[in-house]
């Protein structure tokens, strides 16, 4: 991790503290990815305040379509946030935007509830403790149009894959029950996500600009 | 089981790792496989970077009445349970990748394998659940682990040198995976000791004359 860029883009975020957040754009940092540093570093309520009135209800809703229940999708979230808030000083943007690192979070926390009774031992792995060496050569730059790309070929999906997509997210009483009702093994449903996330890795490989 | 089977079954891995459907072992063995393997590494940034664009997308549904003052409170109440989650990395185990150093018992220490045959020993992980069994093999250079056939789909990955079965030949960070009931009789490369970490959704089946007799003793 190069801990000098970080330094450098704090203090460029220093110089243009008071215009809001979106004057970052030179840097490629989206509204969120600045607003996040802002909470790691000054502690500051008022963006936390603003990133939690974008992210909480989203989240809800992303959680509510993935399988979880009102209570369980509510609990996760805020569970979520106070993790965002707690962390938000190892937040790292040159690894993860915003949403990513606030989705992978939550993804920790569903996993928690899931295996409360049946998990005496953390997961030591957990991305919050380890910035992991994923790619060495990673920089904000590559992230920022990584996850753009995403967001615009996600756009332009058909209805159908796009479903297809977001089942890959779905916990494993939700596959069990589209594999019921469209009277499809397991197996057979799984192997469809499977092909549906591989076509989306073609069209990222395909999409320009 | 053949390469393209076991990629099919390496992507569907990987896809329940991102969303968070793994028991914990399996949980595991894809941390240190893509910490050790570039290209499912870029598949699990791919599928966190496609978790986040999903959350960002979805229709704000709000939360209910005071939620943001209730969070606000619990912060002010300072107390953090998570921070006194131990998360220190044991000093042992350097030679482990990361993510499986804190679940194994030293690698160095011969105490912690136990002899299971010619160049055979096994150090069992436990993983605080009740799923299947996870073991660390160390085989030494030329030597094999006796034919045996699966109860329960088993998981395998390379930690160091290498092996070859009837259905290839496994790396350093490479998966071999075997379906319920799939033979196989693994044979350490001869240029040094191959260590694995295989996860078993059910007990293994010793099947060659002498894995029978394994098998009445490990009963």
């Amino acid at each position: 991790m190069n801990f000098r860029v970080v330094e450098e883009l704090i203090s460029s975020l220093d110089m243009s503290m008071g215009s809001g957040f979106s004057n970052d754009n030179q840097n490629n940092l989206s509204e969120w990815d600045s607003c996040l540093l802002k909470i790691g570093k000054y502690r500051d309520k008022s963006a936390f305040k603003s990133l939690y009135e974008h992210f909480a209800p989203r989240l809800k809703s992303f959680l509510l379509r993935i399988g979880s229940d009102e209570s369980a999708a509510e609990e996760i979230c805020q569970e979520t946030m106070i993790m965002v808030w707690r962390r938000a000083e190892t937040y790292n943007p040159e690894s993860a935007g915003a949403s990513t690192w606030i989705f992978t979070i939550a993804r920790n926390k569903r996993i928690d509830k899931l295996r409360k009774d049946s998990r005496p031992l953390p997961n030591f792995n957990d991305p919050l403790f380890y910035q992991k060496p994923i790619d060495k050569s990673d920089d904000i730059l590559q992230r920022t149009e990584e996850e753009k790309k995403i967001k615009n070929v996600l756009k332009n999906l058909p209805p159908e894959q796009a479903k297809l997509i977001l089942s890959a997210y779905y916990d494993d009483k939700s596959h069990r029950k589209i594999a019921e009702e469209t009277n499809l093994p397991l197996g057979t449903v799984k192997s469809r996500i499977r092909l549906a996330i591989n076509r989306l890795r073609t069209q990222l490989e395909d999409f320009e600009g | 089981m053949n390469k393209q089977n076991t990629l099919t079954l390496v992507e569907t891995l990987l896809i329940d790792y991102a969303n968070g459907t793994l028991p914990l072992a399996l949980e595991v063995l894809v941390e240190t496989h893509i910490s050790m393997n570039p290209v499912s590494a870029r598949s699990i940034r791919m599928l966190l970077q496609l978790g986040g664009a999903l959350l960002e997308n979805s229709e704000p549904i709000s939360l209910s009445e005071g939620s943001f003052e209730k969070l606000m409170a619990e912060i002010d109440s300072g107390f953090d349970k998570d921070r006194e989650i131990n998360n220190n990395v044991s000093n042992d185990n350097k030679l482990l990748p990361l993510p499986l150093r804190n679940y194994a018992q030293d690698i160095d220490s011969p105490k912690s394998w136990k002899r299971i045959g010619i160049g055979l020993s096994e150090q069992a992980i436990n993983f605080g659940d009740d799923f299947g069994s996870t073991k660390l093999y160390k085989i030494s250079p030329g030597c094999s682990v006796p034919s045996h056939s699966h109860d329960g789909n088993e998981v395998t990955l390379v930690l160091s040198g290498g092996f070859t079965d009837e259905y290839g030949t496994y790396g350093p960070g490479d998966i071999s995976i075997q379906e319920t009931g799939a033979v196989h009789k693994p044979v350490a490369d001869e240029d040094g000791e191959c260590i694995v970490l295989a996860v078993n959704e059910g007990p293994i089946v010793l099947t060659g004359p002498v894995g029978r007799l394994l098998n009445m003793l490990i009963k």
